[in-house]
């Protein structure tokens, strides 16, 4: 019995080291105030309020035991991806977080393992990256954001990208930003652009990928989805729908969307027992993940804890879930 | 045994009339494209009507019997909210709108009920025209859309539209018009529609909930489009950033799970699993039945549908299919 979490965010303590000295890190600036304080990057202000995001990773394991994890999956907290950086740029940032992760996984190869930033602003660069991460540092995969400078990843230009990380056996972490997504647009009230928000970008990259034809393009890429991929799930019969009804929706893909689901994973933060049963009742159990969405969510006592009282799962589900998926996934 | 659609729509032949031979309806136009699509053009913007649109009340009455559906309660087509008209304009297609539904009622108050639209870009002239419709016409809500001009419904201006609709006893149907929050990110595949209503249906709840009309008007009626788009199936993360995150609070005095029951939701969701969750997740007497028509992302033959769920009970089929909106709407 172990227990593995794809969905760990970090802020290096590159970028601390370079605040703590009065100096920006990669062009983001640190403003003082409540908490950590802000970072500042070019068009946005992203408070650094929570006090763990600054813990080194001793005090990090420590969390983690308390929380019965053996093993996180570091990846980039994602408010700082900065792909607006020229990508020459991007590669200097993505290489002081990715060498600072594959040293907390070689020093601790027991407890942590991790995926690389990339510059995805350019994707020649970014699987010049993505090859560097995962064949020279040994990092699992990336993480990416839904949508890079306005651009979708559909775009036939971002296929290489799919195809390198298919062909290196790369994950594919897509985790969304809580304070800057599409729903903004609409209202910034009440944190709406999280609750919501985030798991709305959720389902739309799951249903671009999948509309995308990237599965068929790349049938072996492995794509794990932060929040159990939102609620493309649930709403799966009108994705289904609007592909037996548009033209446009089946440019790429011969077969319903629904078909596709099982070709990606999704991590269980899912904020409820029925959606997680009905998220399992329909991609199965083999395709969902331990995520803890550490720091952020306040689990009552440990995401471990709240999979493992859950009634409506099998304890072979429940083992799935916990270690046995990401340690097929990853090979930790 | 009975069907009564909450979620019918009406293009009104007094549209299709006044755009004969090039002319307009009071100042929208109609064009063909090169495939002899009927196309309705409002201030330059084109939107393409479904072959049935066009159908007159005969011919709607016989494709409802072919679908077994008795009764439509009948709603202006969402691409006439006309929200970004000058308010006379508008005014005056809701009044047409709403005045041929009143008629057909009329010829066929078995078969039909009415959810008028509103000019809801001036509070004022939207109260007006329920007023009229739900004093006068006999009609039982209306239907609007979830943003207007931009601003979700919990904006303070329109407390005095929900008092008012509350007062009134209407039933207000949610329902997209134009574009969604997905439509500026990607246009394609059909997304702004079949991600696009789903999340602002979800969006539509939260901001009605945290901006406390539900609490300001607790007899308030609604009822949110596409089985509430993702709202049951968020609500857990609602819930969750509710209760961690009290700078998120708005002003509502219960945790959001709670409105869940406030609200009614058709049961256009496509699966049996869906529809299953929806029901576990608001109960069953919130769920209505609704069925797009006459609009490709309609539900294929809803009735028999329904009839066929293994997983719901009779009483469960019933209630959706009839015996909610017949208590709810007095039909």
């Amino acid at each position: 019995m172990r227990t593995i979490d794809i969905h760990a965010h970090l802020v290096p303590q590159c970028l601390w080291r370079a605040f703590d000295a009065g100096e920006t890190w990669h062009g983001i600036r640190h403003e003082p105030g409540a908490g950590q304080g802000f970072a500042v990057m070019e068009d946005k202000r992203v408070e650094l309020g929570h006090p763990k995001i600054r813990y080194t990773p001793e005090a990090r394991l420590r969390d983690m035991d308390e929380q019965g994890v053996d093993i996180q999956v570091v990846s980039i907290h994602t408010p700082i991806f900065s792909y607006h950086l020229p990508p020459e740029q991007g590669r200097l940032l993505a290489r002081d977080f990715n060498d600072e992760v594959a040293e907390m996984a070689s020093q601790w190869p027991d407890r942590f393992a991790g995926l690389a930033t990339l510059p995805a602003q350019d994707i020649n660069t970014a699987i010049d990256v993505l090859d560097h991460a995962v064949n020279h540092l040994g990092l699992k995969g990336a993480e990416l954001d839904m949508v890079v400078n306005g651009r979708n990843w559909d775009d036939p230009a971002c296929l290489p990208l799919f195809k390198a990380a298919e062909s290196m056996g790369a994950v594919l972490f897509f985790h969304p930003q809580p304070r800057d997504n599409l729903v903004l647009a609409r209202t910034d009230k009440y944190g709406i652009s999280n609750s919501i928000g985030v798991t709305v970008e959720d389902a739309l990259l799951v249903a671009t990928l999948i509309y995308g034809g990237i599965f068929d393009a790349c049938p072996d890429l492995k794509v794990c989805v932060a929040h159990g991929g939102g609620p493309a799930c649930f709403g799966m019969g009108r994705l289904d729908r609007g592909w037996q009804v548009r033209s446009e929706a089946r440019l790429h893909i011969q077969k319903p969307p629904s078909r596709y689901q099982r070709c990606l994973y999704y991590d269980c933060v899912t904020d409820s027992e029925p959606a997680l049963r009905y998220l399992l009742d329909h991609v199965g159990s083999d395709r969902v993940v331990l995520g803890s969405d550490w720091p952020f969510v306040q689990w009552d006592d440990s995401p471990v804890a709240w999979v493992k009282s859950l009634e409506s799962l099998s304890q072979e589900e429940k083992d799935r879930i916990l270690w046995q998926n990401l340690e097929m996934l990853l090979g930790v | 045994m009975r069907s009564i659609d909450i979620h019918a729509h009406l293009t009104p032949q007094c549209f299709w009339r006044s755009t004969e031979n090039g002319g307009d309806w009071h100042g929208l136009k109609r064009e063909q494209n090169a495939r002899g699509y009927e196309l309705a053009v409002i201030a330059g913007a084109c939107s393409t009507l479904p072959p049935r649109a066009r159908f007159t009340p005969e011919q709607r009455l016989a494709d409802m019997d072919s679908l077994g559906v008795d009764i439509h309660v009948l709603s202006p087509y969402s691409g006439f909210y006309n929200y970004h008209l000058d308010v006379a304009t508008v005014v005056a297609t809701s009044q047409d709108s709403n005045n041929e539904i009143y008629d057909m009622i009329q010829s066929w108050p078995e078969r039909f009920a009415g959810l008028a639209t509103l000019p809801m870009q001036d509070v004022k002239a939207a109260i007006a025209e329920l007023e009229r419709v739900m004093v006068q016409l006999g009609f039982k809500g209306a239907m609007i859309d979830d943003k207007i001009n931009g601003v979700t419904l919990d904006a303070p201006e329109f407390l005095p539209f929900w008092k008012a609709a509350e007062q009134m006893g209407a039933m207000i149907l949610f329902h997209q018009g134009g574009n969604t929050v997905i439509g500026p990110r990607i246009n394609r595949y059909h997304l702004p529609n079949s991600i696009g209503n789903l999340a602002d249906r979800a969006i539509t709840f939260a901001t009605l909930v945290m901006g406390g009309v539900m609490d300001a008007c607790p007899d308030l009626r609604i009822c949110l489009s596409h089985g509430g788009g993702y709202t049951c199936q968020g609500i857990g993360r609602m819930e969750r950033s509710w209760h961690d995150r009290p700078a998120n609070r708005g002003q509502n005095t219960q945790p959001p799970s709670q409105y869940l029951q406030r609200f009614y939701y058709d049961c256009i969701v496509y699966t049996e699993s869906a529809l299953r969750y929806l029901i576990d997740t608001v109960g069953i007497d919130r769920v209505v039945f609704g069925t797009d028509w006459p609009y490709d992302m309609e539900f294929d033959w809803p009735v028999s549908w329904i009839l066929s769920l293994d997983s719901l009970t009779q009483d469960e089929k019933e209630a959706i299919l009839w015996k909610n909106l017949e208590r709810l709407l007095n039909l």
